[in-house]
């Protein structure tokens, strides 16, 4: 039989996409890995980092979850499709309730809000706290947005489908956007779970959060039985899906997983791309849980 | 006109020759008797007697209606005989169905159990897949039967659910065969024999999503029938089968699966609101017969429970 490594490949081929994976058992530290220190745009994926800090600071005390923001209507807003960013009227929510919206729909301007309220420079300490170097957020996601405006030119969100316009947008481009790999990510899932990010009910709480989510279309979707546990965060930007969660079978195993793909179509739907990562997550934690 | 009675009246006046010996068999006055014969006259169009100073005598006209008027009423008294067969219930015959897979033993205990409960009723049992009894339950060709869940149970009331835990048949030179029980993992790379989807379309997605979970994917699923096919699948060492606790063919051994993994549900099922005591002799007796002969477990293996927010329902 092929290795694991060779069907994940061979699944991220099949589903038009290049692919990398980091798998990682929380308890013994097993690991599957394809590409797993490839360099990526986190997209909204980096929202897991944001929580994360959130709850660490809490812990610290400098921070209080229950204290609330409003967030104005309007223009103060940033934008999207989903939770308070596509409210009309003027929020007023605690800092842990605009995390919960933040993983549960992506909700953009949920997770600004609390980017202002925590600052960059203390999301991306942390990570170099807990020993992930590589990933780095540059700016809050109502300037990744209107970079992508910028990028796009004259003919709005309808040229994001055109390859000669995807192929300028700093927003894809690592190196010029908020950045982190596979393998980065996956750690900072299993510090989470070993309660090494924050402690106690903060822990716990923090997990609760990342329980949230309503997409079930990506990694969720190779994990279709009711007594496992799915956790996780979306990123998307044009031709890029991204997933990175935690599955929990009752047996006691956890999985820690990122899975990043790139697109070679720029169609905004990409169904075979967001299959493929629960696809590759379960070819992944099936390996990890043969004994 | 109540043309049965009618005929039954004349049919006396016939066998007695005379009206008035007729009219006391009958217990009815005799100016009654003849009136209801004349009727019986003018609504055929035809005389039926010929009247003479000792009684009365057939015409012609008469011995065929008497003919004919014999099949008419003893097919009249088979359908009462049968109705009210019916309406009692527990003698009545009913039509049930089992699905492929019970167990002869189960089975077996179900056609020889039913007369005990119900002593006269007849048991019409047939071999029925579980799409096959639901078409007929609906059709209203089949009075109840035991189902496997899930399936699509609108419009019927079902009887207690029971636990059928699924082993493992393979031939006894397979190296799995030494184990006293088998891990679902290990048959990763195995060919499965399983029933054909059709037959019960949900529990087969069931079974093999459960695979799927414990770790076990197969490197093929036959769909075959119970039957000498599958047992010469498994027989000949090219597959293992996912079956209820069976008494194996020489050559093959059954083995549980370990932790209980793959339960199948089964449970009576009968049109709702068309529970006769037939239905419930047969439901308590396909009950009984499950527990004794096929292994069943009275409470689903326990397991936790995360749904997920994309669910939309909390619970």
């Amino acid at each position: 039989m092929r290795s694991v490594r060779g069907r994940i490949t061979a699944a991220f081929a099949d589903a038009g996409v290049n692919g990398s994976l980091h798998a990682l058992d929380i308890d013994t530290g097993r690991e599957v890995e394809v590409g797993a220190d490839t360099l990526y745009s986190t997209a909204s994926l980096h929202k897991l980092c944001l929580v994360t800090t959130l709850f660490r600071e809490a812990e610290a005390g400098r921070v209080e979850l229950t204290r609330r923001l409003e967030l104005p209507a309007g223009d103060g807003r940033s934008p999207g499709g989903t939770g308070v960013a596509a409210m009309l009227d003027p929020v007023t929510m605690s800092l842990r309730d605009l995390a919960s919206l933040t993983v549960a729909v992506s909700d953009n301007a949920a997770a600004d809000a609390l980017w202002d309220e925590l600052g960059l420079d203390t999301v991306n300490a942390t990570m170099v706290k807990l020993g992930l170097t590589r990933t780095v957020a540059i700016e809050p996601l109502r300037e990744l947005y209107a970079g992508m405006r910028e990028d796009a030119g004259p003919n709005g969100p309808a040229a994001l489908v055109d390859p000669a316009v995807v192929g300028r947008l700093r927003a894809l481009d690592p190196n010029r956007s908020n950045r982190g790999t596979p393998r980065d990510l996956t750690r900072l899932l299993a510090a989470i779970w070993r309660d090494e990010a924050c402690g106690g009910e903060y822990g716990a709480g923090l997990r609760r959060v990342l329980g949230l989510q309503a997409w079930s279309h990506r990694l969720a979707s190779g994990f279709p039985f009711d007594d496992v546990r799915v956790s996780g965060k979306t990123g998307t930007l044009p031709t890029m899906r991204h997933e990175a969660g935690v599955v929990e079978y009752p047996d006691g195993g956890r999985y820690a997983i990122t899975v990043c793909t790139h697109s070679a179509d720029t169609a905004a739907a990409l169904p075979a791309a967001d299959a493929v990562i629960g696809t590759v997550g379960r070819l992944a934690v099936d390996a990890l849980r043969v004994r | 006109m109540d043309l049965l009675r009618h005929l039954r009246y004349f049919r006396t006046v016939a066998e007695e020759g005379h009206v008035g010996r007729a009219a006391e068999r009958l217990r009815v006055a005799q100016p009654s008797l003849s009136q209801r014969i004349q009727r019986l006259e003018r609504e055929l169009g035809v005389r039926l007697f010929d009247r003479n100073s000792r009684g009365v005598a057939l015409t012609p006209a008469g011995r065929v209606v008497l003919a004919e008027a014999a099949e008419l009423l003893a097919a009249a008294d088979r359908l009462g005989a049968a109705v009210a067969g019916l309406r009692g219930g527990v003698t009545g015959a009913i039509r049930a169905a089992v699905p492929p897979d019970l167990g002869g033993a189960a089975v077996a205990a179900i056609l020889t159990g039913f007369p005990d409960r119900s002593p006269g009723g007849a048991l019409e049992l047939r071999e029925l897949t579980t799409a096959g009894q639901l078409r007929e339950l609906a059709a209203g060709t089949l009075d109840v039967g035991v189902l496997r869940h899930p399936c699509a149970v609108a419009d019927l009331e079902l009887g207690p659910m029971s636990y059928q835990p699924l082993g493992v048949l393979l031939a006894a030179g397979n190296a799995l065969a030494d184990s006293t029980e088998i891990g679902l993992a290990d048959l990763t790379g195995c060919e499965l024999v399983l029933f054909p989807r059709e037959f019960a379309p949900a529990l087969y997605d069931e079974t093999l999503t459960a695979c799927a979970r414990h770790g076990c994917t197969p490197a093929a699923v036959h769909d075959v029938p119970a039957g000498d096919f599958a047992r010469a699948l498994v027989l000949s060492g090219a597959a293992v089968a996912l079956l209820p606790a069976t008494a194996p063919e020489p050559g093959t051994v059954w083995r549980p699966l370990a932790g209980t993994p793959l339960a199948w549900r089964t449970s009576t099922a009968w049109p709702r609101g068309a529970d006769g005591p037939a239905v419930r002799a047969f439901t308590e007796t396909a009950q009984d017969a499950l527990r004794r002969h096929a292994g069943v477990l009275a409470e689903r293996p326990g397991r936790p429970l995360f749904p997920r927010p994309a669910s939309e329902f909390p619970l």
